[in-house]
């Protein structure tokens, strides 16, 4: 916060007025400064410091760089080394520096520009010339300053929006099922839990949990809110807090969609929803109990190798306060699997603009290796081969579950 | 995304074609602020030449049929097909804006 305050400070300051800016005047011969001093006079300039030597000129930058500087050929006679020492002070590597005087020829004038002066005036000039002259450059070095100052509050903007992204998407991170509390399921009851979170920038508006309910149950949701970006990640912040301070009928997904509905509505803005889906499995029973509300029909793998796709039909959350969720159960033996996704899975657009369709997720899925267990996990090989053709990063979030039961030991007579 | 409008004894049709996503924001709320200017009594979105819909999309129908509830116009929908009508029916969206399959 003070970081940004302080940047702003700096534009008022660097807009001065060519009137408000400072010129030092380096010349031998001060009484002959009259025409240097009205042509300035002219131009609003009334900051004018006059050094009669080197050791008073060096002394005088280094106690604060002009905005101007301008140089009497006399003072350089001592050797063209004097612009390189000005050039080397604080302030001083762009300020400008000029040369008024009578110049021997190319040859001079070309050593004094690349010794570091930045213009020439070469006498006799008369006033109005001379006065046009310096407000020039007076104006050039009012614009790099007020440019300078605006990218540097750019830059202090920018480095203090990275930090606050950074905190912000550990903190989004953290509201995700850890490791080791993934780990725990999965030997509780006996599953594989592989898990994808994948925001299309520095935060996103995806969010997915898994508890456990008791010595046969689990459950895992997914839930998408419109959008993404900071506004979508403020919701999911929202239902995260939602599901773990207030008492949720967790084991009847169409109960809970309908209580997270109702908290909800209202407090999402009129355009924003979230889609949803909440399931529960009984690995004592066999069976997968969902409901969802507008989330993608998740993808069930049978045992044999088949596929089903199971229905999805629900308003999405925080849309009316009416809304009723329906439970389907479906057969979950050992060595099934349960693909979850949200729908950046199957409305991203390959490199041709093609979106890549539901039935493309199907297609991959089934044309997953066998033994895709030991590569690293199926959801690891499906997300290589699509992001063989889709191109990163995506347009919206994706996240993606795979739950998948170990199949029963072989042989074992139960 | 573009539209078209047609208008007969009160009862507005607008044909959508093409997109209804986040970047047709702009269009979609001229056709709320149509609906909420014209003095028509029924607006029917005809989504028949309409090939996409994602959840911004869903977002904008939702505003169309708030501003509809507001100023007593009531927001139809009809003819979705392939994508949209997949969308539109996984989120029951015609149990809140009546649709004509």
């Amino acid at each position: 916060m003070s970081s940004d305050r302080t940047a702003a400070a700096a534009a008022p300051d660097a807009a001065r007025a060519v009137g408000g800016q400072r010129v030092l005047i380096a010349h031998p011969r001060p009484p002959a400064l009259a025409v240097l001093r009205a042509a300035l006079s002219t131009i609003g300039v009334r900051a004018m410091d006059v050094a009669q030597d080197t050791d008073t000129l060096l002394a005088m930058v280094a106690q604060g760089a002009p905005d101007l500087l301008v140089l009497h050929l006399g003072i350089l006679t001592d050797g063209l080394d004097l612009l390189a020492r000005l050039r080397a002070l604080p302030g001083m590597r762009d300020a400008p520096i000029l040369v008024l005087g009578r110049f021997a020829g190319a040859g001079e004038r070309l050593a004094l520009m690349k010794a570091g002066a930045t213009d020439l005036i070469p006498r006799p000039v008369t006033r109005p010339e001379l006065a046009a002259r310096l407000r020039v450059h007076l104006e050039n070095r009012a614009l790099n300053r007020s440019l300078q100052a605006v990218i540097g509050s750019l830059q202090t903007y920018h480095t203090g929006a990275v930090q606050r992204m950074t905190l912000a998407r550990d903190m989004q991170l953290d509201l995700l099922p850890t490791l080791a509390e993934c780990g725990g399921l999965e030997r509780r009851y006996a599953i594989r839990l592989d898990s994808h979170f994948e925001s299309s920038s520095e935060l996103g508006g995806d969010i997915w949990g898994a508890r456990a309910l008791d010595d046969h149950r689990f459950a895992v949701f997914l839930c998408d809110f419109t959008g993404h970006g900071v506004a979508a990640a403020l919701n999911t912040f929202r239902l995260h807090a939602l599901l773990t301070k207030i008492a949720l009928p967790g084991d009847d997904p169409a109960e809970t969609l309908a209580a997270i509905n109702g908290l909800l509505v209202g407090l999402l803005p009129e355009t924003q929803f979230a889609t949803m889906i909440y399931a529960v499995i009984d690995v004592r029973a066999g069976t997968v109990v969902y409901a969802t509300a507008g989330a993608p029909k998740p993808i069930i793998g049978r045992p044999d190798g088949g596929l089903e796709v199971g229905a999805s039909v629900g308003l999405p959350l925080g849309v009316s306060p009416k809304a009723s969720y329906r439970n389907r159960a479906m057969a979950f033996p050992p060595g099934s699997f349960l693909f979850l996704f949200s729908d950046a899975l199957f409305e991203a657009r390959d490199w041709e603009g093609q979106i890549f369709g539901y039935q493309g997720v199907v297609d991959l899925v089934s044309g997953l290796d066998e033994d895709a267990d030991l590569e690293g996990g199926p959801l690891r090989q499906l997300l290589e081969r699509y992001f063989t053709s889709m191109p990163r990063p995506l347009a919206d979030d994706l996240t993606a579950l795979w739950i998948s039961r170990r199949p029963d030991p072989p042989g074992d007579p139960d | 995304m573009n539209y078209t409008v047609r208008d007969q004894a009160g009862v507005r049709e607008v044909e959508l074609r093409g997109q209804l996503t986040f970047e047709a924001n702009d269009a979609f709320r001229q056709i709320i602020d149509g609906m909420e200017k014209d003095g028509i009594v029924e607006c029917v979105l005809n989504l028949g030449g309409l090939d996409f819909i994602d959840s911004a999309g869903l977002g904008l129908l939702v505003l169309a049929n708030n501003a509809g509830n507001r100023v007593s116009v009531q927001l139809k929908m009809k003819h979705p097909r392939g994508q949209v009508r997949d969308m539109i029916e996984i989120s029951e969206f015609h149990t809140i804006i009546p649709c004509e399959f």
